[in-house]
């Protein structure tokens, strides 16, 4: 066996198993879902099934696809927006103003809700939202005659929840840049004579223009494929194109059509990456 | 004159700033904690309706030891996660060392391939191995061959089998991507110099790679089981009926309707998975900072 | 105590050669420089005798033996890396200790050997640090410890001072050579700084694009460079283009580009061919212009004046080119920029070299 022979062999047995794995849970799948959604019948019927594109059309035909599909990306760039109102400021806070131990403590405790269960956190809310829940209460403590306050089930709700879990994503992303723009580039500014606003303007937030840009395309696509989340905090009201498709996989058993709107919303998320791809090359971020 | 007035009123400012910037993060941790505290408090509550005044008790704990379903999906959860640990760590650690010291054809696309089950909607991914799941386990030869060596019971598109294949492809991104880092950090050449030293390659993994990539290998783990442990989506989809993980089982009850029961059962969750992470940050600095 | 010999070297990369055609002999006990830009495959040639690198064609000889297919860890070599390379897990103890304990050496043993290249290096007392609490410069011994202790056959060291500041480093040169003789051991020292390479090396090679343009002793190489590129590498050199006019014996009439006329050394030359002569910037003479003519004799302004302390370096038009000429400074006149000057110098300094 030559060297060259040997490296193939041991790259092959080292990235091989994991990369089966792949192949076969996600890679596979996404093959099989495609195929399904091009099926007229069920694969759960035991019949013939034929080709069709009426799956795709059903999209564009049925009425209440596109307000559905609107909402989505509503209430994906809602919860994006809020999560960059809320946690730019803090991982600013965090890279340049706080330092040494209090910066790991802050940090730390940033990060470790996002790493606990998703599900128990949307759950919480509820107990905060809620008639008669945390929020209700206290205005009602302020306030004794205020109507009350049902804020569970509505849009906001979900909103409201997904910030929640989705802004430590762009708190990280906005650090990490932000951490890397060494303080003499600032100080360079200043020296040149710009004011501290100027200096952000200039020269911070073009710099972490990639952590803000990350941060958002890591927010964006997972929210407007939610389903857990509008249908805790939303209700029957809340409904959103993945509530839809959950629908058609566990209540109608239709899947040839679920498979058909997962890969419109694909579409929809490799659409908005086409559209934002000069950005994100010029930013350096795909790389 | 102006110049030093400036000066003198520099220091104080910056301080000003450190102070502001933890005032404002603070009401950001309020925001992460307070809902989860709330839930919490809400556990050792006695009214089943959530009604106050708060009365310390702990009979929802109580009722939780006795519903045996909740249990069954609380250890299907262990199960699953510790497997999902072992095999995501082996396979994704084996993976990374081969992208760290080997320069070949098609690297930057298998580092592409990470993405999708990164960036790609759960949900999207979970039917999609539904529907795929249904086509294997339907095709009579794979059916019979998986009932002959894992037993029937375990065998169909939905069931814990499936569900850890797909807790593992989540998992091995980020299994990768830890480990990556860790490996990035150090150099080739270490590497190289035990062999010039003498030590063969096998020597030179174990007494020279091992250790040093170890922590990045500890911290991936932990990644894996509270990935594992806090998945939702994909074990959503792919459970079988009445069998079922502790996340699946609390969004049944959930849908239900609100009981402190949740509550008691969701505190638990989050007491373990937090514990985890606390451990997790001994081993792995977040935010690149090292 | 060995000797390591390449013979026919070829590795390609694409259509690029790291190495086309290199065979040099690297003789027992001696200090031997690999000295050349970056990309002119010196590196390449030091890690495929390490093993690191396969080569397309080409062997690898050492005593003797074709060690091209030997696996790096049974060449028997020691190397010193660009960045030390230490083990970050290990003790300076554990670190040396880690080629005797993989040949399975008893515990005494190895420290009894551990402790005595500790001490040749210096570095007795700093046995249970972590190579994270050294200076740069107590890295660098511990893996000059690390290499020798297993008593290798030859000694690899890959741009081993290129992270050490100056004042280190001059101090690290006299360890290097200190120990080298000390041990006897064969050595092979990669480096891109030419006065490094005169200062430590027995012999060196000067190599460009994958090929050796010289070898020899520093001082042979540095008087009588081969061709412009191995002057102009090792030193710096002006090169006055011109063509022979007339040869009488041993010595040949030049006609000089620059106009005026030197004389050189014939060595084969034939009247009319074009030649290349280089100058060393110190073998000239400067004085102010006396309008004196004759060979070896060239009158230009001061364009620029490089004070350097114990010395002085001009830069001095003549014609269409500038000169570079050094002068001590304990010669007491010293010219500004508008002077003009006349440059002298003798006959032997003139070295013919390919163009």
């Amino acid at each position: 066996m030559t060297p060259r022979q040997r490296q193939r062999g041991a790259i092959f047995a080292l990235t091989g198993p994991a990369y089966i794995w792949l192949a076969v849970t996600i890679f596979l799948p996404l093959a099989a879902m495609l195929y399904c959604s091009v099926l007229d019948i069920s694969p759960l019927i035991p019949e013939p099934s034929h080709f069709t594109l009426r799956n795709y059309a059903a999209f564009f035909q049925k009425s209440f696809y596109l307000p559905l599909t609107w909402w989505s990306l509503l209430i994906g760039i809602w919860t994006t927006l809020f999560s960059f109102l809320v946690g730019y400021p803090a991982a600013y806070g965090l890279a340049k103003k706080i330092k040494g131990r209090w910066r790991e403590a802050l940090f730390l405790l940033i990060v470790l809700p996002f790493w606990s269960n998703a599900l128990v956190r949307i759950f919480s809310w509820t107990m905060v939202l809620r008639q008669g829940g945390l929020i209700d209460m206290m205005v009602h403590a302020v306030f004794p005659e205020a109507p009350s306050m049902a804020i569970l089930f509505t849009y906001p709700a979900v909103v409201v929840g997904l910030v929640h879990s989705y802004v430590p994503y762009m708190i990280l992303t906005c650090y990490v840049s932000l951490q890397a723009i060494d303080d003499s580039l600032m100080e360079a500014a200043r020296s040149l004579g710009a004011n501290n606003w100027t200096v952000f303007r200039r020269v911070v937030f073009p710099l972490s223009l990639p952590g803000i840009i990350s941060g958002a395309i890591l927010i964006f696509v997972p929210v407007i494929g939610s389903f857990m989340e509008p249908r805790i905090l939303g209700g029957a009201k809340g409904a959103t194109l993945g509530m839809n498709i959950e629908e058609q996989f566990t209540v109608t058993a239709n899947w040839p059509l679920g498979a058909a709107l997962s890969f419109t919303l694909l579409a929809i998320v490799l659409i908005i990456f086409a559209v934002l791809y000069p950005i994100l090359k010029r930013q350096g971020i795909w790389s | 004159m102006s110049a030093t007035a400036q000066q003198g009123s520099r220091a104080p400012r910056a301080d000003l700033g450190g102070l502001m910037a933890k005032i404002y993060l603070g009401v950001v941790l309020l925001f992460l904690y307070v809902p989860i505290f709330v839930m919490a408090a809400l556990a050792f509550n006695r009214s089943p309706l959530y009604e106050l005044p708060f009365q310390f008790d702990l009979i929802w704990f109580k009722t939780l030891a006795n519903n045996p379903r909740l249990l069954q999906a609380g250890w299907n959860s262990i199960y699953i996660a510790i497997l999902n640990t072992v095999i995501a760590t082996a396979l994704g650690t084996m993976a990374a060392l081969a992208f760290a010291r080997y320069s070949f054809r098609g690297r930057g696309l298998m580092q592409l391939m990470l993405l999708p089950p990164i960036t790609i909607p759960w949900l999207v991914i979970g039917t999609a191995m539904l529907v795929f799941f249904f086509w294997v386990f339907n095709w009579g030869p794979f059916a019979a061959a998986c009932g002959a060596v894992f037993g029937a019971a375990n065998c169909g598109p939905r069931s814990l089998f499936t569900i850890l294949l797909g807790h593992v492809a989540l998992s091995l991104p980020y299994v990768i991507i830890v480990v990556g880092a860790r490996l990035a950090d150090f150099p080739k050449s270490v590497e190289e110099a035990a062999a010039t030293l003498g030590a063969t390659p096998w020597q030179t993994f174990w007494r020279v790679s091992a250790p040093i990539i170890a922590p990045g290998v500890v911290a991936a783990a932990l990644f894996a089981f509270a990935t594992s442990f806090d998945q939702f989506v994909i074990s959503y989809f792919l459970a079988p009926p009445g069998v079922t993980t502790l996340p699946v089982a609390i969004y049944t009850s959930i849908r239900k309707g609100f009981t402190p029961e949740i509550n008691a059962i969701s505190t638990i969750i989050i007491v373990v998975s937090m514990g985890i992470m606390l451990i997790t940050a001994r081993f792995y600095k977040f935010g690149g900072e090292r | 105590m060995s000797a390591v010999e390449v013979v026919g070297c070829v590795k390609r990369y694409g259509a690029v050669a790291a190495l086309d055609d290199v065979s040099l002999a690297f003789s027992n006990g001696e200090f031997f420089g690999l000295l050349g830009p970056s990309g002119s495959g010196k590196t390449t040639l030091l890690r495929a005798i390490a093993g690191f690198i396969e080569l397309d064609s080409g062997r690898v000889l050492l005593d003797g033996d074709d060690i091209g297919h030997v696996p790096v860890h049974k060449r028997d070599i020691g190397m010193v890396f660009q960045n030390y390379a230490l083990f970050p897990h290990m003790t300076v103890f554990d670190n040396v200790a880690f080629g005797l304990s993989v040949r399975k050496m008893d515990g005494a043993e190895i420290k009894r050997r551990v402790d005595e290249i500790l001490g040749l290096v210096r570095l007795g007392g700093l046995q249970d640090r972590k190579p994270k609490q050294l200076s740069g410069g107590q890295q660098q011994r511990v893996a000059l410890a690390r290499a020798l202790v297993t008593r290798p056959k030859v000694l690899l060291l890959d741009e081993p001072l290129g992270a050490l500041d100056k004042h280190l480093r001059e101090e690290m040169q006299v360890e290097l050579r200190r120990i080298q003789r000390e041990v006897g051991i064969t050595t092979i020292f990669v480096t891109h700084d030419q006065e490094e390479a005169m200062t430590l090396c027995d012999r060196i090679a000067i190599m460009n694009q994958g090929a050796i343009v010289q070898v020899g002793a520093p001082l042979d190489v540095y008087e009588h460079p081969l061709n412009r590129f191995a002057a102009g590498f090792l030193g710096v050199a002006n090169f006055l283009e011109g063509r022979v006019a007339s040869v009488a014996g041993s010595e040949a009439r030049i006609d000089l580009a620059l106009g005026g006329q030197a004389l050189a050394g014939a060595g084969g030359l034939a009247a009319g061919a074009p030649v290349v002569i280089a100058v060393r910037p110190e073998k000239i003479d400067i004085a102010a212009a006396d309008g004196d003519a004759g060979p070896n004799r060239l009158s230009g302004a001061v364009t620029g004046a490089v004070f350097s302390g114990s010395s002085t370096t001009y830069r001095v038009a003549v014609g269409e080119q500038v000169l570079a000429v050094f002068q001590q400074n304990s010669v007491p006149r010293r010219f500004q920029a508008g002077d003009r000057v006349t440059l002298h110098w003798s006959p032997e300094h003139n070295v013919l070299v390919a163009p």
